[in-house]
């Protein structure tokens, strides 16, 4: 293998960017053009843009994502969430575990490459500015060598100054999406102390992210990132993942030679990686799916007039000369359950209405006995979902002959996110009671369509002794 | 592939499943992090439990709970505390802001038992001059906060809190008048 100073070469058996010693090595990535470079960063442009944009835009008087965690409120796309709704949260939770397995199974590390805001911001935002301002990669690695002059110093200065900038923005925007932009602005323009918790919390985020995306980077995905590891044990080898042909390139030559494989062992793949590894010598843990090598390695084949490809997106067993299966026991059953999930979750979602009904008993003993009666007293509350107000009836459902219920009589209206906490008092005359029955309190819109209910167990005495 | 496995790399010689790992260094930014736990470790275990300079969790939460309630009385006190007597009840009973927002206060909880005109049915008689438990506005508000439980009252402080109990007793003495 041929020498290239300065650069650490990779080896499977070690991490590149980190030295035999333990301290860490500088990866930088030389620049690279081609189709997937240019999809990536339209799709990267793109996905910051949602980011950005998100807390703007104003759906039925909210922010199109607002998760108003001080009044337990998540307004997404016009829909409000109220906390009563949490549990809607498992079909997000498990819908996103489903969606990435059916992805990493189908698609390999496509997340990591494409729309993973590591990724979207180290390689599309960060690592540009880097480049404007340092130069390319030779110049980069040249500059971190060099003595500390006035040419250094302002480089260095101005990049970490820009990274401080863009990390402050990304966290203030976060916040944006948990406070909404008008409030973010009045804490914004107030004294840190008046909201110390929430400052505390902006500057350490800042600080997290100005550390990741300056110095930490590819390490985040390497060591820490949970589902980086996790997807080893979520693809086969049908999986799509970015491989080197080996039949077609090896062995390695000189353009000239004959007899040798296509690839000129020119390392363009390896100076372009940006976890610093070498895509020829197999899948390895640290490829993050990002097509670089692809885009390096084809513009070579285009000047050699080699057919593009000898580094592409396919899978191992696609890479060995055989043919890829699409359908495989672990996709028919990621499927089918992604099936389920998303079915049980339309089911839900139909069902879900703007006004809540929780009803317990009042605190006490479960039923009274009166002279003629036997009463059962429930405390009822409605909590108005909806943005603005509006009037609401309980009616009760499975009340035998010649019971009386008191308290939820007539329509009340309910302000905007408000909620009404009434008391429910049921008698069943002594002489018609035959045993505890179930009956359903139901919330019910002005034109009487039912909103929610709640199913409550009327107790009594055994009948025998009631009647006595 | 091009296996570019030296002698050198070192390997460690334990054995799982036939998989055998190398012996490489850690990064060292992950030492550090392994180290700081350690360090901080220590500070943490004489400033809790070796010199217990820091609160337990008991105190921290009794300290949260302190600061709470000195906060509720410090906006009382800006807000020009009202303490609840009997004198002040009747006042209250008097001032129409506050007997309106009993009355909501009765439709929704109150009037199940008590009647819409305080009539009583199951529950007793607010109108009339006949008190069961105490005449008093005082006695009125304990009931209130209480509850009478062997008679299917429930205790409203825990559903109400307080300054709605006081709203709904000042509704209901705004029927009667100071003795």
């Amino acid at each position: 293998m041929k020498q290239r100073a300065n650069i650490r070469q990779p080896r499977r058996e070690e991490l590149t960017s980190v030295n035999e010693d333990g301290s860490r090595y500088a990866i930088h990535p030389a620049d690279v053009d081609g189709r997937f470079t240019q999809a990536r960063r339209i799709s990267a442009i793109l996905l910051i843009a949602i980011y950005a944009a998100l807390p703007w835009i104003q759906i039925n008087g909210y922010p199109a994502v607002y998760l108003d965690t001080d009044a337990m409120r998540f307004h997404f796309f016009g829909i409000t969430f109220v906390s009563q709704d949490l549990w809607l949260a498992f079909f997000l939770i498990s819908g996103l575990g489903f969606g990435l397995f059916y992805v990493t199974a189908l698609f390999g590390r496509i997340w990591c490459g494409w729309a993973c805001p590591q990724t979207v911001f180290l390689e599309h935002v960060y690592r540009r500015i880097e480049r404007w301002i340092e130069g390319e990669a030779v110049a980069r690695r040249r500059l971190d060598n060099a003595d500390w002059n006035v040419s250094k110093i302002w480089k260095r200065l101005l990049k970490h100054g820009l990274f401080l900038l863009i990390s402050i923005s990304v966290a203030h925007l976060f916040m944006a999406y948990f406070l909404s932009l008008p409030q973010l602005w009045n804490i914004m323009r107030e004294s840190p102390l008046e909201n110390w918790g929430t400052f505390v919390f902006v500057s350490v985020f800042s600080g997290i992210l100005y550390f990741n995306f300056a110095w930490f980077r590819e390490q985040l995905c390497i060591v820490i990132c949970p589902y980086g590891r996790l997807q080893s044990v979520l693809i086969d080898d049908h999986s799509t993942v970015i491989g080197y042909d080996e039949k077609r390139g090896e062995p390695r030559g000189k353009p000239t030679q004959d007899g040798v494989g296509d690839c000129i062992d020119c390392h363009r793949c390896v100076q372009v990686c940006p976890t610093g590894i070498d895509i020829r010598q197999g899948l390895q843990m640290e490829c993050i799916g990002c097509a670089a090598c692809i885009d390096a390695c084809d513009t070579i084949m285009d000047k050699l007039d080699r057919p593009r490809g000898l580094v592409r997106y396919d899978s191992q067993e696609g890479l060995a000369g055989r043919a890829t299966r699409l359908i495989r026991p672990r996709i028919i059953l990621y499927s089918f359950l992604l099936v389920v999930g998303a079915s049980v979750l339309i089911f839900s979602l139909q069902g879900l209405t703007h006004a809540s009904l929780t009803a317990w008993r009042v605190e006490g003993s479960p039923y009274y006995l009166d002279q003629d009666h036997i009463r059962n007293q429930f405390i009822v509350r409605v909590t108005n979902k909806l943005n603005h107000s509006a009037d609401y009836g309980i009616a009760l459902d499975g009340l035998p002959v010649d019971a009386v219920a008191t308290g939820v009589d007539g329509a009340f209206t309910l302000p905007e996110n408000g909620e009404a906490v009434k008391t429910l008092v049921i008698r069943v005359p002594r002489n018609r009671f035959e045993g505890n029955f179930v009956m359903k309190a139901n919330v019910v819109d002005s034109e009487g369509g039912l909103l929610a209910y709640r199913e409550l167990e009327f107790i009594g005495p055994q009948p025998e002794t009631s009647n006595q | 592939m091009n296996d570019t496995t030296s002698q050198e790399d070192p390997l460690r010689p334990h054995t799982y499943d036939g998989i055998q790992e190398y012996d490489k260094s850690l990064p060292n930014w992950w030492l550090f992090t392994f180290y700081s736990t350690i360090v901080f470790s220590i500070g943490y275990w004489i400033y809790f439990h070796k010199t217990d300079t820091g609160p337990t969790q008991a105190e921290e939460y009794a300290m949260a709970l302190a600061a709470i309630e000195e906060e509720i009385l410090a906006k009382q006190t800006e807000e020009g505390v009202v303490i609840i007597d009997n004198a002040a009840l009747w006042a209250m009973s008097r001032d129409p802001e506050i007997v309106e927002a009993g009355k909501a206060i009765y439709a929704l909880n109150c009037l199940a038992c008590h009647g819409p005109e305080l009539q009583g049915a199951i529950g007793a008689n607010l109108i009339d001059s006949e008190w069961v438990h105490g005449s008093t506005p005082m006695d009125a508000r304990r009931i209130v906060i209480e509850g009478v439980l062997e008679k299917g009252m429930p205790p409203w402080l825990p559903i109400l809190g307080e300054e709605k109990v006081n709203q709904v007793t000042a509704f209901v003495m705004s029927y009667h008048t100071e003795p």
